[in-house]
């Protein structure tokens, strides 16, 4: 066969199959990828092929080391840092495009495909849905004909390679299982993981400002899932803590102080019954923790309360992680506050907002009490013509005096912080907490989605004899948000007006079984830790279980699975069990005096008898037909009966 | 075969350490296997697999793959991981049973002159019901083509080994190996059947003229081929003269056509060990060899005299190869087979 110069001559068989993993590898990273490297990548692909179909010639060295600088440049310049999954699969993309313009032998596609491993692999390590295991099974399947193909001879065709590369990696598939299931997790990461910067996910984040938190009530994002054991809370006591915060500079709250306080819980007396779930958190790329209102336990490793009770872990979060935790819905939180701390939350900044500071001291001289001042405030909020809104106007220099006698619209936060600033200005300590409120059951799977849209905000006031009270100032403008949780609020109601129209049940429905398969999904498959792990070798019978015996288990099973594949290869691969036929064949060959030449066919050799042998023609097609199907036909004694008694039989 | 898929240096050109070790082990296989009879079928226990350069880059990879699946916790990663593990346990095992039960079978060498390779051809037979892919044959300085048995089929594969000199050439090892199904493995067996092709002196390139034909009248003519009687044209051969080249007719037709005189038919042509124009024996070997292969073209009879050994005049296939085969052997103490 004649070789284009440079290349092997061979590439047309295989190079469709490369070009196709390599793309199935790519897939899902596009929609991360800079708009030109993607470009670049079908420009390089679909130029290779026509080289190697027109058989041209490959671009010149120069050319090539041209474009490779200008390519890495180009990544350089699109991302900041050469680390992290986001420029990890950029520059993947670029050397397969540039490898891809050097191919000139087989050997080069070796590289090719281990870039199309690695580029399945960090896609992985992104995202994983559900349909990331079919993903990763079928790309490894293409990847691995891909490989078949390379080394294929011309007369192999890509469906049998497909064929033989399906077979295979279904003998692997239970290897790989079992070592999936037996291989010992480990809780901490030997490096530290690169923060990703570049798709950042929306969430709370440790400041507010008038519009944060609405600017979240369109997302359909699930915050986290709570599963609870056994009492449910009603709408109005789900209130997920996250931030506190308590500085003030008449626009933006800030001054989370996540800090571990190792007094903070002891402060907290608790009054009734506990109430016990499970929280499953998506990644925040932040350190806190949220949990029920105030958390008594939680088993989230180095996770610890701060003074304000709320949870954060030393390292953010940046994986799904799920805890079990411990909540009181009824408690006295802090009835001791020392008067530095009491200083700390009525301070506020010098001549901002200067009407609300006047109102309130009128406001609080009329109701004569802290109780009744509160309430009057809250009643004001309820009467006079207050607006709850997704879209408030914006806010000028003082948004507080702004919202409170001019806009009149507001969100959450708009409430909380007006609030906030009343309680202050008339001596009441007060603070703003960040966190979610509600959450809707997934009558499916018996859990409680808490979405971002569920993110609120809302005030504790600190009363002399009572400590930190909840006061939530939205549920006196939308009780239906606090009662109903938020779509309700949204969809149901007020927010046709702004040209949202409710999905219909029965997609909303098909939402939330989708939602309970994903959960599970990240329960059993995601989630499968250290913890779980144990979970499941106990109830598989193992005795305090331990990386050790998991790993002895993994070898034991592998072992086993490898000697079954091996019998079951042994098998296929079987040479006929006797070698009876052949050498009764033999004996016939002999007794024709015709000469068998080295590779001839049973049949072939027939014809030849037939004109050369002194032997009755029905006897050789007898013993070709009994020999044919002795020795490649279904096993069967008869036929090589048949062979023994017409072989006995010759002169 | 390109050095990655088989990172150790092969056959007795590789210097050092890793040939000395190869040579061991090739004698160790051979010593556990004695010599192979003609025919033979490849048992488990002769079939040897090891990894191949791309296998480590493949087990590397995979264990780095591990490394981060771990350090990320990513469960899907693991599982990427735990694949890519598994196909290569299944290839390592595919890899060996790919070639076990194969029946090889010695299938002839056709005698070559020495300085052409001898192409020794072994028939591989699969007997099993599964096709056998990407199967080859290789010696220390060759490798033949690649090709696939589909099940009860045989391919004859060709092993060409460069001669030197005359004599017997002699196959002491060959291998039948595999690199399917990813070449991750290199799985092999070593024969060592003990093969041997005949290998006829070197073709003499400028030999000097043949000498004088004795005519069935005894008189000593000027030229082998009498110029006096024109007979008739044949295809023009290598070593006919140009002399006799019809130029007129290949202008015609462009066809290379030689004059062919009725004086040869009539003679017989001794050709003499002892009258040969040459000091070196092995230079005379060749330049009757040229004269045999010559004389053979143009279908004159023709005798050998070597010292000891008479062929009277003939021609034909068997003269041929009687003489080609004193030739070859002459001198040596090697007697056939």
């Amino acid at each position: 066969m004649a070789k284009p110069r440079g290349t092997d001559g061979s590439l047309l068989t295989s190079l469709p199959w490369t070009l196709a993993a390599l793309a199935f590898a790519l897939a899902p990273h596009v929609q991360f990828l800079p708009m030109w490297i993607t470009g670049a990548f079908i420009i390089c692909a679909a130029w290779r092929y026509v080289i190697e179909q027109r058989r041209r010639p490959l671009p010149s060295t120069w050319f090539r080391a041209l474009l490779a600088l200008t390519c890495f440049v180009g990544v350089l310049a699109t991302y900041s840092s050469v680390s992290g999954v986001g420029p990890g699969s950029a520059l993947l993309a670029i050397m397969a495009a540039l490898k891809l313009l050097e191919t000139r032998k087989r050997r080069d596609q070796f590289v090719l495909l281990f870039i199309s491993i690695f580029l399945v692999m960090s896609s992985l390590l992104r995202e994983q849905y559900l349909w990331s295991l079919p993903y990763l099974v079928l790309a490894v399947l293409l990847i691995m004909t891909a490989w078949l193909r390379m080394s294929a001879t011309e007369q192999e065709s890509a469906s049998r390679s497909f064929r033989t590369g399906g077979r295979l990696v279904l003998y692997a598939l239970p290897l790989a299982l079992a070592m999936w299931v037996f291989f010992p997790r480990i809780a901490t990461p030997f490096w530290a993981v690169p923060i990703d910067t570049s798709s950042g996910t929306s969430g709370l984040s440790d400041t507010m400002s008038p519009g944060d938190i609405s600017s979240l009530s369109l997302s359909d994002a699930v915050a986290f899932r709570v599963a609870f054991d056994a009492t449910i809370p009603q709408p109005k006591d789900r209130y997920w803590r996250g931030l506190v915060l308590h500085r003030f500079n008449g626009r933006t709250w800030t001054g989370n102080e996540p800090m571990a306080d190792r007094s903070a819980r002891d402060n907290v007396a608790v009054i009734g019954d506990p109430v016990a779930y499970t929280i499953t958190l998506e990644p925040t790329r932040q350190q806190w923790v949220f949990a029920l209102d105030i958390p008594y336990t939680w088993s989230l490793p180095r996770t610890s309360m701060g003074r304000q009770y709320q949870l954060a872990r030393v390292q953010p979060i940046d994986q799904r992680v799920a805890y079990d935790a411990v909540s009181y819905i009824q408690y006295r939180a802090g009835v001791e506050l020392a008067d530095m701390y009491h200083e700390w939350y009525l301070r506020l900044p010098e001549g901002s907002n200067p009407q609300t500071a006047e109102l309130a001291q009128q406001m609080y001289a009329a109701a004569g009490s802290r109780a009744a001042y509160i309430e009057s405030v809250l009643q004001k909020f309820h009467q006079e013509e207050y607006f709850y809104t997704l879209e408030p106007p914006a806010l000028g220099r003082d948004p507080v005096d702004e919202f409170l006698f001019g806009t009149r619209q507001g969100f959450c936060e708009h409430y909380a912080s007006a609030f906030t600033v009343m309680m202050r200005s008339a001596g009441i300590p007060a603070r703003i907490v960040l966190g979610y409120q509600g959450g809707e059951m997934n009558p499916v799977g018996e859990y409680l989605i808490v979405r971002q849209s569920d993110a609120h905000a809302w005030t504790e006031v600190w009363i002399e004899g009572v400590g930190w009270y909840r006061v939530d100032p939205t549920a006196a403008v939308a009780p239906e948000r606090i009662d109903a949780g938020m779509s309700a609020a949204m969809f149901d109601g007020a927010a046709a007006a702004w040209g949202l129209s409710a999905p219909s049940e029965f997609l909303h429905n098909l939402g939330l079984s989708w939602d309970a398969i994903n959960a599970k999904w990240n329960d059993l498959v995601l989630g499968y830790g250290p913890e779980n792990q144990n979970k499941l070798m106990e109830w598989l019978g193992m005795e305090d279980p331990d990386w050790r015996k998991m790993m002895l288990t993994l070898i034991g099973i592998v072992i086993g699975m490898v000697i079954l594949i091996s019998l079951l290869l042994t098998l296929r691969y079987r040479a006929p069990r006797s070698d009876r036929a052949a050498i009764l064949y033999r004996t016939f060959v002999r007794k024709s005096g015709v000469l068998q030449t080295i590779g001839e066919t049973p049949v072939a050799f027939a014809a030849k008898a037939h004109s050369g042998s002194m032997l009755d023609d029905d006897a050789i097609d007898a013993i070709t037909t009994a020999y044919l199907a002795a020795r490649y036909g279904i096993p069967d004694p008869q036929s090589l009966q048949q062979l023994e008694l017409h072989v006995n039989q010759l002169p | 075969m390109s050095s990655i898929l088989w990172p150790f240096p092969k056959g007795r050109n590789s210097p050092g350490i890793a040939a000395a070790a190869n040579r061991r082990v090739q004698r160790w296989a051979k010593k556990r296997q004695g010599t192979d009879p003609t025919i033979t079928r490849l048992q488990p226990g002769r079939v040897y697999i090891l990894p191949t350069g791309v296998g480590l880059i493949y087990a590397l990879m995979s264990f780095a793959m591990l490394l981060g699946s771990m350090n990320y916790n990513n469960n899907l990663s693991f599982v990427l991981t735990f694949m890519l593990a598994g196909l290569g346990f299944v290839a390592m095992h595919q890899c060996q049973r790919n070639l076990v039960g194969l029946e090889m079978s010695f299938a002839g060498v056709e005698p070559v002159f020495a300085g052409q390779s001898a192409q020794f051809r072994v028939a591989v037979s699969n007997h099993s019901k599964s096709a056998r892919h990407g199967v080859m044959l290789y010696s220390d300085e060759s490798v033949s083509d690649v090709h696939d048995l589909p099940p009860g089929e045989s391919k004859v594969f060709t092993l060409a080994i460069a001669t030197d000199n005359r004599g017997w050439i002699q196959l002491e090892r060959f291998g039948i190996r595999t690199f399917f199904p990813f070449e991750l493995f290199r799985s092999w067996a070593w024969l060592h059947m003990d093969l041997r092709g005949l290998v006829y002196p070197e073709v003499a390139d400028d030999a000097p003229q043949p000498p004088p034909t004795q005519s069935a009248h005894g008189h000593r003519q000027h030229d082998a081929r009498g110029e006096e009687d024109f007979a008739g044209l044949r295809r023009f051969h290598d070593g006919d003269s140009p002399r006799h080249v019809a130029w007129k007719a290949f202008a015609r037709s462009g066809q290379l056509l030689s004059k062919q005189f009725a004086g040869a038919d009539t003679s017989s042509q001794w050709f003499d060990f002892d009258a040969v124009p040459a000091d070196d024996v092995e230079l005379r070997l060749s330049i009757l060899t040229r004269w045999i292969i010559d004389t053979d073209r143009s279908r004159a009879d023709y005798g050998l005299r070597l010292p000891g050994q008479e062929f009277s005049p003939a021609h034909g296939e068997a003269q041929r190869r009687q003489c080609l085969e004193a030739l070859a052997m002459y001198g040596l103490d090697g007697a056939h087979g």
